[in-house]
């Protein structure tokens, strides 16, 4: 294969891989809001029942993802409780749908976002927070003004993760979202989809350099911010 | 006003307190792990008392009997952490204006505490590019410009080597003049805090032994028990006189021409204006005293005066001499004895110019 055969994408490689990205931002973009809050509950407050949450939202860490997307399958499906509710209330269809592809990357995703911002707030002196609020800023603000910048690398770091897992994640979406090229097939989706065909050889490899070229550059920009963020921190 | 009458207990630990603090500095004195920590959280909100009630400036802000706990972010109490506790990611003037609240009336501008704290140079630097008594003066700083009601510093000193120490004293004294609010200042260094104030509260196992001026607290036993691992320093207010730029000496007066005291002191500081309120310092182990005046001794101080009180303590006694103010005065249980110094004896006080020390 020549090097210019390689870089000629077809409008299906090309769909697979802005639609990879796009789960992937609405993914990271929906988890983050979510996450900072359950880490800040987990890292600064102690209650009954914390080790049961715990260990729910670190689930599909160990679960096989294809068991997390049957599940979600299960909950969202049209026939699912939830998804049930959903159609008869709003309409609204989950399952085989760019929805559920997003839903089953912020599953599978969630506990590395979480645990990140979580051990980065747990760095944050909680001996700062209550100066923050002996100088009359409320918990919720200094949790913005102190909290929230001081964790920053953490919190940049958790969210790109959640991003670059999202990008490779495959059972669950698979599972809950379907195959369905243009709409459900992320590039992993795809990779795998040619793999099938004889004679997509050479599709397959372009796929295949391009996840690694992707996973690469995404953690070579998280990895870039951090160490950005770390040095105007403190001088 | 500060008034405080709660019981806390922590673990182990049990802390019971029932005093007012007025305006001015009170110094909180006494060994760690007394609980002196314990009274500035409880006060501020970072604890909660069992029991009891917390007024500030005839506000309830706690009282366990009808559940009121106001928050921490609403008690407007200014707070100085031992470490400063400057936040790393904000500069100099952001930590400052921090608390900053537009609407609240104010006490003291930005700009006057910026020059009162002399902290103009430093406001677009961090935290981690300042020294460890600048970033004391920021936090000291930050807490005044939040309007508070009171102040309350946690070992301000400890965080900051010893010649940095003199630098936070006369900043202290100057935001003293420059506000009518209690200042509460905890600190096991006795001679640091008599630099700040008389009035003491003294607070040893979980309770308080005794709050009131330093020279009264002497004569207790059990204060002067508490007193005991330090040096008895003795702090004095007196105005400046003249001054005599060739000799090197400062000369002060407290009332009348009889207690007159030279004071020895570094060219640069030969700049204190005639009338200027100085406070000195002098430990009660370097001044002796004698029957008689003495001629012919480089001893450029002698202060007559009556002897109102002699407290014994191991091996050494504590006499009180009254020479127009309050001296106090530490000579061997021996020297006593063969001089027969008693309550009421006519004595001279002789101390030498360079063992005074003075701030503000």
């Amino acid at each position: 294969m020549t090097g210019i055969e390689l870089l000629s994408f077809n409008t299906a490689e090309i769909q697979a891989i802005l639609l990879s990205l796009k789960v992937a931002f609405y993914c990271a973009l929906v988890s983050l809001p979510f996450a900072l809050w359950l880490a800040h509950i987990m890292a600064r407050r102690s209650f009954y029942g914390k080790s049961i949450i715990e260990s729910l939202v670190h689930l599909p860490l160990v679960l096989p993802p294809v068991t997390t997307g049957y599940l979600l399958l299960l909950m969202f499906g049209t026939n699912g409780w939830i998804g049930q509710w959903l159609y008869s209330t709003f309409n609204i269809k989950i399952a085989f749908s760019f929805y559920a592809a997003v839903l089953a990357s912020i599953i599978v995703s969630f506990p590395l976002i979480v645990r990140s911002i979580r051990t980065a707030i747990e760095m944050v002196d909680t001996d700062l927070e209550d100066a923050s609020r002996i100088l009359g800023v409320n918990r919720l603000k200094t949790f913005f003004r102190i909290t929230v910048p001081l964790a920053l690398p953490g919190i940049i770091s958790g969210t790109v993760l959640a991003f670059a897992r999202s990008l490779g994640e495959f059972g669950a979406t698979i599972t809950f979202a379907g195959n369905i090229a243009g709409e459900t097939q992320t590039l992993p989706l795809a990779i795998y989809s040619n793999m099938q065909v004889p004679g997509q050889e050479g599709t397959t490899l372009r796929l295949v350099l391009v996840s690694v070229v992707l996973s690469f550059i995404v953690m070579a920009i998280s990895e870039w911010m951090v160490r950005r963020m770390k040095a105007r921190k403190f001088n | 006003m500060v008034e405080t009458k709660f019981k806390l207990k922590q673990g182990n630990f049990n802390f019971a307190i029932n005093e007012k603090f007025d305006a001015g500095i009170t110094g909180i004195y006494g060994p760690s792990g007394a609980g002196k920590t314990s009274l500035l959280k409880a006060i501020s909100g970072l604890i909660k008392p069992q029991e009891g009630v917390i007024n500030i400036n005839g506000n309830e802000v706690f009282n366990a009997e009808n559940n009121t706990n106001i928050p921490v972010e609403k008690r407007r109490i200014g707070y100085v952490f031992q470490e400063g506790r400057l936040f790393p990611h904000l500069s100099i003037e952001q930590n400052l204006n921090y608390g900053f609240n537009k609407h609240s009336p104010k006490q003291l501008s930005f700009d006057a505490v910026v020059d009162l704290l002399n902290l103009r140079s430093l406001l677009k630097r961090k935290p981690s590019a300042i020294s460890g008594g600048e970033r004391q003066r920021t936090a000291l700083g930050r807490a005044l410009l939040s309007s508070p009601d009171i102040l309350l510093l946690d070992e301000p000193f400890s965080a900051v080597d010893i010649h940095l120490r003199s630098q936070i004293i006369p900043f202290l004294l100057k935001i003293h003049k420059s506000i009518d609010i209690p200042i509460l200042v905890v600190s096991h260094d006795l001679p640091d805090l008599l630099k700040l104030s008389s009035r003491l509260c003294l607070i040893n196992n979980g309770h308080c032994i005794g709050h009131d001026d330093y020279h009264e607290l002497l004569k207790k036993e059990t204060s002067l028990k508490l007193f005991a691992s330090d040096a008895i320093m003795n702090a004095i207010t007196m105005t400046v006189k003249a001054i005599d730029p060739a000799k090197g000496l400062t000369i002060l007066s407290n009332n009348g021409d009889e207690s007159d005291v030279r004071v020895k002191c570094e060219k640069s500081k030969l700049t204190y204006g005639i009338g200027e309120e100085l406070k000195l310092f002098i430990s009660s182990d370097d001044i002796a005293l004698s029957e008689k005046k003495v001629e012919g001794i480089t001893i450029q101080n002698q202060l007559q005066g009556n002897i109102t009180d002699i407290i014994k303590r191991e091996s050494t006694s504590l006499c009180i001499v009254d020479v127009g103010f309050k001296l106090v005065v530490e000579i061997t249980a021996e020297s006593q004895k063969r001089m027969n110094i008693e309550v009421g004896s006519l004595v001279w006080c002789l101390f030498k110019s360079v063992a005074i020390d003075v701030a503000g």
